[in-house]
This record gives structure tokens, sequence and C-alpha cells, in this order.
């Protein structure tokens, strides 16, 4: 894709792919027959799709950046370099709205928002706390209801078991949807998260939980918080199934999901998925520079490598598909009409991000009013009851 | 004397304290390394070592129990929350294990530990983070509370708290870290617990705050003397629980009126209970009844223009006290 100098990690500005991170890209795929089955039946329009889904999560990141340097917004929160964590599973789930899948997103997940439906004009719109936006001003996390996204409370570890009891209610309503939402390697200590995982795994309950391992939360280092086993192991202790999948690899988030998804819908959930990745940047927008701080530079450079967005781009390109006919090719025979339609793809792509952008912008003639600051607390609220001691709203 | 900001006078107390006495020790997320969330531990980690600055991963329900579990064995743990709003986790460890522990022991265990971090709005960080949640503690027997608004009595009243030898709830400003003030250098500089202070004397109006909304207040009766002629006494208690009420009700007693704010919600709100203490110690002194100006009873909103509605402005302090003058 386009690189953006003044926005993206350095690691990513000239990138190239490199020979033993592309060997091991293919072989991270063929290690699993089923993983390697789901990957061979996946239809051009789903490989085209989940290159777009990347690139518009990229972008979204890119505009917020850029916002927040021209002082639009003071402060934004990223998921740079995570891409593939969040797109690929995200693709595995029955995308039906009201009626299907539902996610919970954290904040390294704003690309399941779109991905699952929401226009980016809306989740431009969040930020910027408009009338219209989808929660008419009052927070930035946002979700939609109508796409299968629920808006998240954003202390982490919270929502585990909110999703845990999205999974009880389908369960309850004999529906075959399930939940799925990410738990940071830093919210992994949190109560809320282990509590969650018992009451799905005794429950048998629909929901995949994602361990999302970018290897520090905040400021603080993976091993200074975490002296457990690796994550992939933890999900024997409370009696779920689980796997592990290379989070900068797409396909295999996309095909581990769907080994997940088909438990869940078989009664065999939950699921525990472990990813490693890597920030590629601070924690949000104002402390970048502690985090290039943090961490030695090769920790970077070797992350920079696996950039998720380049190497499944290069996989495509070099692949034995030609994605402009969908016929099978010699490997590496279809780079040039490889080439356009991921060209196009992505033209495609930041064209909406461009206009979602400047609708987003117009909307700002439009605030949230005054005195909507105190509606929409209850549904009802009793004729009979007083009003309240506060004389002055 | 030195005019630092509020963060480096929280950072004094604590580096005295810790220079003074070897068994206190600071405990949080990101508070080593990276410094405090909000910097207010720049430089502790080198000075003191790993072993007294510790970082806690995600998990403060955890790391509250290891801070009362340290403080019945001869610690004087200060645990630092990233907001209070993240100390809703916590609650079980403040309430139960620390706020009754010497009750509950027979006065046999002593628990002496500090709990802070900054409470209150930021800059657009919306719902779940921005909640000034100091009536629930102050509704706890067992804990103290304490709610400085200026760099001087943040530093004097930190000191008084870590050396206390019960549970104390520090509820520092989110908005305030940047704000300067005159504050001593001399280390032997404390304030006392409950102990309220006059910020602005007058004579027309009483007006009892704490925490941020004090500089409002103090702005609001700039703008009453000079438009109004309007004489406006401010009282900031500065510590919640155990208040020092006998300042507000001297005050009422010359004043004959109050008005009384803060940043939390208005329903069971710190003012309810003042209210409370001056129609019981000062009811026949009164000659308008009192008005009280809160947060909005909504959680808090991200969208700028309505998180400064959310907060109890200057122009709703000064609409509030013409009102108690039947100048409205
Ligand atoms: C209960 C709670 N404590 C503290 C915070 C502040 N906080 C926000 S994100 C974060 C780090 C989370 O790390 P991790 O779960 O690994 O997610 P990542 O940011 O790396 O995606 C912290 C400490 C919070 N949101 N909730
Ligand atoms: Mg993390």
């Amino acid at each position: 894709m386009q690189r953006y100098p003044a926005f993206d990690p350095p690691e990513y500005v000239d990138w190239s792919p490199d020979p033993e991170v592309m060997r091991q890209f293919r072989a991270t795929i063929e290690a699993d027959s089923g993983r390697r089955d789901c990957v061979e039946r996946l239809s051009v329009e789903r490989l085209v799709a989940l290159y777009a889904g990347m690139v518009r999560f990229r972008l979204h990141d890119i505009f917020l950046k850029r916002w927040v340097r021209q002082g639009v917004i003071s402060k934004a929160w990223l998921g740079t370099g995570e891409e593939a964590t969040t797109v690929g599973p995200v693709h595995a789930l029955d995308r039906g709205g009201e009626e299907g899948d539902i996610v919970g997103p954290m904040i390294r997940n704003a690309g399941a928002c779109h991905e699952m439906g929401m226009s980016v004009a809306d989740m431009f719109r969040g930020y910027l706390a408009t009338a219209d936006s989808p929660t008419r001003g009052r927070d930035l996390h946002i979700g939609g209801r109508e796409y299968g996204v629920i808006t998240p409370v954003s202390l982490v570890g919270s929502l585990a078991p909110v999703i845990a009891g999205l999974g009880l209610a389908f369960r309850l309503q004999g529906s075959k949807r399930l939940a799925l939402t990410w738990v940071g390697d830093g919210a992994t200590k949190t109560g809320e998260v282990h509590e969650a995982f018992n009451l799905a795994a005794v429950q048998r309950l629909p929901v995949i939980f994602i361990i999302q391992n970018n290897q520090v939360a905040l400021g603080t280092l993976l091993d200074d918080h975490h002296a457990g086993a690796d994550f992939s192991e933890w999900a024997r202790v409370y009696g779920a199934a689980c796997a592990a999948f290379d989070g900068n690899n797409v396909l295999d988030a996309h095909a581990a999901t769907r080994w997940a998804v088909e438990k869940c819908r078989s009664g065999e959930g939950p699921v525990l998925l472990s990813a490693e990745t890597f920030r590629m940047g601070g924690h949000a927008t104002h402390d970048e520079a502690e985090a290039r701080e943090l961490f030695p530079p090769e920790t970077f450079a070797f992350w920079g490598r696996r950039d998720p967005i380049g190497c499944y781009e290069t996989w495509l390109l070099e692949g034995a598909l030609d994605l402009s006919t969908g016929e099978p090719v010699a490997p590496g025979s279809a780079v040039e009409s490889n080439r356009a339609v991921l060209a196009e793809a992505e033209a495609a792509v930041t064209a909406e991000i461009e206009s979602a952008a400047e609708e987003a912008l117009a909307s700002r003639t439009d605030m949230p009013a005054a005195e909507s600051a105190v509606e929409g607390v209850y549904g009802e609220w009793p004729d009979t009851s007083n009003p309240g001691p506060a004389p002055f709203y | 004397m030195a005019v630092i900001t509020y963060r480096d006078a929280l950072n004094q107390a604590l580096r005295e304290e810790m220079r003074r006495d070897p068994d206190i020790f600071l405990m949080g997320e990101e508070v080593g390394a990276y410094q405090g969330a909000y910097k207010v531990s720049r430089g502790l980690l080198e000075e003191f070592g790993e072993w007294r600055v510790r970082d806690m991963p995600i998990a403060e329900l955890g790391f509250t129990g290891l801070g009362v579990g340290a403080a019945m064995v001869g610690l004087r743990p200060i645990v630092e929350y990233m907001t209070w709003s993240f100390a809703l986790l916590a609650i079980d460890g403040i309430v139960n294990s620390a706020a009754k522990m010497r009750y509950m022991s027979g006065s046999q265990f002593k628990m002496p530990i500090t709990f802070r971090g900054p409470s209150g709005a930021a800059n657009q960080l919306a719902a779940t983070h921005s909640q000034a949640l100091d009536s629930w503690y102050a509704h706890v027997p067992g804990l103290k509370v304490v709610a400085p608004a200026t760099a001087r009595d943040a530093k004097g009243l930190l000191k008084s708290a870590i050396r206390d030898d019960d549970p104390v709830v520090f509820l520092e400003g989110e908005l305030l870290y940047g704000s300067k003030d005159d504050v001593p250098e001399d280390e032997d500089f404390t304030l006392p617990l409950g102990v309220s202070e006059i910020k602005r004397p007058g004579r027309d109006v009483t007006v009892v705050v704490h925490s941020r909304p004090l500089h409002s207040a103090l702005a609001a009766a700039d703008t009453l003397e000079r438009e109004d002629g309007i004489s406006v006494e401010v009282i900031d208690p500065r510590t919640l629980r155990p208040m020092d009420i006998d300042t507000v009700l001297d005050s009422v007693r010359k004043t004959n009126r109050c008005v009384i704010v803060e940043e939390g919600w208005p329903v069971c709100g710190i003012g309810a209970q003042i209210v409370d203490d001056i129609q019981r110690e000062a009811f026949d002194y009164l000659d308008a009844p009192i008005a009280r100006v809160t947060g909005a009873d909504a959680p808090h909103p991200y969208a700028a223009n309505l998180e400064q509605l959310h907060f109890p402005q200057a122009d709703l302090i000064v609409k509030a006290i013409r009102q108690v003058c039947y100048r409205d």
C-alpha cells in the first residue's frame, strides 16, 4: 500500500518484504492442515476484503493522527501494526447486524467497527463528539447495535464477563449466535477476565476471547506484568478450547477464528485464542516517544518487518492465484495483475476514508445541545419523583 | 517558599516522606519506569529503587489487597490509582479490608495506608474516566478523606495523610496537576487533616467548596465583589471526613447565607451532609435557604461543550449566590 512517511512508524516507510519473514508467513499457514484448507478455499472477494479491511483500519489511524497534529482532536488510540488480529477474526463472523454475531472491541480494535459495517464517517464523528455521532457526543467509545458492535466500557477487563453474558443469552434463546471480544495482555491481569473465562467455560457459552498480546500494557512491558505460561496454555486451566494464531498474519487469524466459530456454533464453546503482535506506536498519540524508549530499536525493527499489511500484500502478489480472474496460476506469475486489483481496492478505500473525514468534519456544525447532557440517563423517570436537588440544571 | 505545580508539590511530599521513613513505599500502575500516568512519581524509582516504587499489573483489586496486607505488618503503603474511576474495582479492598480492619480486630491492627490518585473530570476522557466519587468514600466509617485544591494544600495534606495511622483516601484533581501555588520547601511543613481553611474572607455569604471548583468559587467571588458589591467568604474544608464543620458554622452565623459547591453528582453529595449540619446547628441564623451547585445529574459526557456544562462553573456559582442574597 501507499506509505505515509509523516504518520507511519519509521519501519513502515520504506517497507519491503523480508524473504525470511515471508517464508515464515507461508509456513504458518501450511503448519495446520485445517487452516491451510480454510485459506485455500477463501474466495477472491474475501481475500481482497481482508486486504481492504486492514488498509481501511490503517488509514483510519493515519487520519486520526493527522487530526491530532492539526489540533482537531487532542488524542487518539490506534491499532497500527495490529490490524490483522482484528480484521481476520471479524471476517470469520456472521456479520448479520442485529441478528448476527456480536463483537466487543477494545481500544486496539477500532477496525472491528468498520469491518462489522459501521461507517468510518460515524467512527470519526464519535471522536469529534458531534450530535449525530453514534453516542450523540456522550462517549468516544462507540458501538453500533445495528451492526452487532456493543459500546464498550473503557475499563479494561470489564467487557469480558459482559461478552460471556451475551453468550449466555444466546444459549438461553437457543440461537446460533456468538460473541467475541479481545483481551489485551495487560487486561489479562484483571480479576474480571478470569471470572469471565471460568463463567464461560463452566457453562459452555458460545464466546470467543482473543488474548491480544502486543507485548505491552500502556508503559509496562509484558515481562513486568506477566510471569505465567504462554497465553495459549491458559485455556486448559479453565477447561476451554484453545488455539494460538500469528497476530500479524491475517490469514492465520481468520482461519483460527473460523475454527473457533465452528466450535461455538456446535456447542463446544467457549474458545480462547491467543495472538502475539506488537503495538507499533504509543499507548495513544501522546506517548509515542515513551514507547520508543521502552523497547530497544531491534524490537521495533523485528515487528516492523512483520507489517501485517505489507506481508499479506506480498503473499497475495506472489501467490498462486490471479486475483483478476480467480484462476490458479504458477506462484508469482500474476504479480502485475494482482497489483492492479489491490491498487484498485486501496484506491476505493482511500477515497472512502477521505470522504468519511470530510463528512465527519462537516458534522461539527451540529454539536450536542447543552440540555441534552442530562437526557437519556434513564428510559423512564416516574412522574411523582423528586426532580433532584441540583437547582441550576 | 517556591511557586511550583500541584504535581510537583505531591512529588515533593512523596519524596520527603519516603526519605524520612523507610517503611513508606509507593505502588500502582505505571508509577515506576513511566513515572506515573500523570508524572507525579517522577524520579522516585531512580532515587528509591524498585522495591519502594513498585509497578503493578492492571489488577486494582488485587494490589489494593497487597497494600492492606503490607500495612498490617508495619509498612506504610501509598497506593496510587491511575484514576479514582478505576478504584471502583478496588472498592472491596478499600471499604471492607482497609476501612474496617482496625475496628474488626479490636484495634490489634492499625491501617497506615494512603490511597491516592486523580479524581474528577479530565479533558474529554468521558463517563467511565471522569467521576468525582468523593461522597462515596466520605460515607464510610474507618476512612479519612482528603481533597486538596491547591499545590500548598496538596503537599501539606499528603504528608499528613502518609503519617496518619488510619487509611486515607486522597483525591487529587485531575485537572489541577498543572496549577501553581506558593509551597513551603521546608520538609517539616505539614497541614493537619480535619481543618478547614478560609480561602477568602467575606461578610455577606458563605461558600463551601472543595477541590477544583474552589477556583470557580474564587472567580465567582471576584465577580460578585466587582459587579454586585457582595462580599463572599469562601471556605475549603479540604478534609471531607472528618470535616471541620465548625469553621463553616461560624461563618454561616456571621453571613447568614450559604452556597455549597461540589464537582460530584447532587444526590447524597457532600453538600447534602453540610446542609444537614447547618440546619441542625445554625438554623436560626439563616436568612435564605441554602443553595447547592453540583455536577449535572448524569454520567459525564465526552463532547467538550457538554463537559464544560457538566462542571460547576463560576457563572452558576454567581447565580446561586445572587439567589441566596435575593439579588436575582
Ligand atoms: C481497570 C483499568 N485500569 C486501568 C486502565 C487504564 N488503561 C487503559 S488501557 C491500559 C493498558 C491496557 O493494556 P492491554 O490490556 O495490554 O491493552 P493494549 O493497550 O496493549 O491494547 C491501561 C492501564 C483501564 N482502562 N482500566
Ligand atoms: Mg497490551
